[in-house]
């Protein structure tokens, strides 16, 4: 369970670079390196639980369009130990 | 932008009057921001001139009857009609060149008949891919036409586009799925095509196969209103592992392994080449973290019975491996094909030259071609893109894909992505990139392919090109053109067809 705390929620975890273009604050979360977005577009200072919102949405569209094509999604994982294994 | 004149002034009362009896006072719209709002689809825009594209009035029309009525007056008045649906074409089918009536079929967004026992329903116009399975899976059905627009592209639109599938390879695209439809022609003429005069018959050898040549007209052949659809099994299960490679002739060699294996549950095979691979790793959460050595991929898509997908996987897996291939696993792989289903929703941004960001609108040029032919066209495509980039800021070149259209491998849908800064666009950027589309097409000619898979090739630029691609068959389109549409009201300005109204035209 997330906690929420007003004060907290505006300051981001410190940036962590994990591109030449690209920083990360939360795991699998990434951002458009700042430096970049000053000329034309500027970046917007989003609440922390509002970033994780929308990285989770993403992830529960994505699992949605999976139930809406099929009933099961095969393992590549697995097919490939199994392949492995085979030799 | 220029002013946009009064409906009254473009159309006059009289027409006005006559339209609001057939369809009714409501579904007559004359509002500015209604008509701006459908003076577009989301392929690059020139925004400066957005006026000169706008309808001069809109029309909802709610049932086939209406549709007809409305094409009549068309006729009598010898006034524009342009057809739309979705509006989520790309070579702008939907956009009007010389005002007139945009006649919108969103209100047709019925859906009838389940026929569980043959796998058939009927549906009108305006119903989406996406809600229509929705119904269907209740039934265990599918109707599996898979356009990047699939939660907001329409059945009258994919017909009047003849759309391409994602998963076309394992299931046919529209024209393999869509069975018949009934079809308003330029006159208000009212007909039913399909193969014979089944309304559900997958093969009949009675008759011109008139279904064909009313589909992936751009809506200047009239206008589709309902439809009968082809529908199969909801997949039990679905497989999409994607693999990288450290450069695109080893993924080129490699994706025609895949589509050669002859898997029967095979829906498709994607190539992303290296300059794809680089534009991902700026904003892809999936590809930002990857070692340096990805630089190309391959995907393959199966869909069907759980235990024939885990047997055709496991045949793709050695295939893959053999290939010298890395698998990237399951969270990127069912991620980023699921992303696929539902390309619009993505936000987009491009960079300067000097890497900065700045907001862009996605734009794919699309062509067949076969897969012998995929590095010249490749070569080709990024050496034109690179010189727009060299010139203007306003374009920035987003990469490569190309997806097998057929379970044979025989020809691939090759997209070349260019990212378009539009509000920076002017008479001088807008021509560059029209000329950039002429010479993207006359490469796909030259190397045996077709300006288009998907898209159409309506657009300027592209358009150019078409009488050369088409040769003799282009004299024909004309001669049907002008026979069906004898007042030249039906999506005028498009494909070059207005030549076939000019005095000693063929």
């Amino acid at each position: 369970m997330r906690t929420f705390r007003h004060a907290d929620e505006r300051r981001p975890p410190a940036a962590r670079r994990a591109s030449d273009v690209a920083i990360t604050r939360f795991d699998h979360v990434y951002e458009v390196d700042p430096r970049l977005m000053e000329e034309h577009v500027a970046q917007q200072a989003i609440p922390n639980w509002d970033t994780l919102r929308i990285a989770d949405g993403r992830h529960d569209h994505l699992d949605w369009m999976h139930r809406h094509w099929c009933e099961t999604v095969v393992s590549g994982e697995q097919l490939l130990a199994e392949v492995e294994a085979d030799g | 932008m220029s002013t946009l004149a009064p409906a009254s002034a473009a159309l006059g009362d009289e027409l006005l009057a006559e339209l609001a009896q057939v369809v009714g006072d409501e579904q007559l719209l004359i509002s500015k921001p209604a008509r701006l709002h459908r003076a577009r689809v989301p392929a690059p825009f020139p925004v400066h001139r957005w006026a000169r594209h706008a309808p001069d009035a809109v029309v909802l029309p709610g049932s086939t009857e209406e549709v007809a009525a409305v094409v009549a007056l068309a006729n009598r008045f010898g006034v524009p009609v342009v057809p739309r649906c979705g509006g989520t074409g790309l070579t702008d089918g939907a956009v009007p060149l010389r005002g007139g009536i945009l006649l919108d079929v969103k209100r047709l967004d019925w859906i009838g008949e389940v026929d569980v026992d043959n796998r058939a329903v009927t549906v009108g116009a305006g119903v989406n891919m996406l809600k229509l399975n929705e119904v269907l899976a209740a039934h265990g059905l599918i109707y599996p036409d898979d356009p990047a627009s699939y939660p907001c592209s329409q059945i009258g639109g994919r017909i009047g586009t003849s759309g391409w599938s994602l998963v076309g390879s394992r299931y046919g695209h529209t024209r393999d799925l869509v069975l018949s439809f009934v079809h308003v022609l330029p006159t208000g003429r009212v007909i039913e095509v399909g193969d014979g005069g089944g309304r559900k018959l997958s093969k009949s050898s009675s008759g011109y196969q008139l279904k064909h040549l009313l589909m992936g007209h751009q809506g200047t052949l009239g206008v589709a209103t309902e439809a009968t659809l082809k529908l199969y099994p909801k997949p039990e299960a679905e497989l999409s592992p994607f693999w990288a490679y450290e450069d695109y002739d080893s993924a080129y060699q490699a994706v025609r392994r895949l589509a050669h294996a002859d898997v029967a549950t095979f829906a498709g095979a994607v190539l992303f080449d290296e300059q794809k691979v680089a534009y991902l790793r700026r904003d892809d959460e999936a590809y930002i973290p990857q070692p340096e050595n990805v630089r190309a991929l391959t995907c393959a898509v199966l869909y069907g019975n759980e235990d024939e997908v885990r047997a055709g996987g496991r045949r793709l897996f050695r295939i893959a491996r053999d290939a010298g291939a890395r698998y990237l696993g399951d969270e990127i792989s069912e991620g980023d094909w699921a992303a696929r289903h539902d390309r619009y929703a993505t936000p987009l941004h491009g960079r300067t030259k000097a890497g900065q960001v700045v907001p862009m609108s996605w734009h794919c040029e699309d062509a067949a071609v076969n897969w012998t032919q995929l590095p010249a066209v490749r070569d080709a495509w990024h050496g034109i893109v690179a010189e727009l980039r060299r010139r203007s800021d306003v374009f920035d070149d987003w990469g490569m894909f190309a997806y097998t259209s057929t379970r044979t491998g025989l020809d691939y849908l090759t997209e070349i992505d260019v990212g378009i800064w539009e509000q920076e666009l002017s008479d001088e950027t807008w021509a560059m990139w029209v000329e950039a589309k002429r010479r993207i097409a006359e490469v796909a000619v030259a190397h045996g392919g077709s300006i288009s898979t998907c898209h159409g090739s309506c657009r300027e630029g592209e358009v150019d090109v078409v009488p050369s691609e088409l040769g003799g068959a282009f004299d024909v389109m004309r001669e049907i053109k002008r026979t069906l549409d004898p007042r030249n009201v039906m999506n005028p300005g498009k494909y070059l067809l207005d030549e076939a109204y000019e005095e000693g035209a063929a």
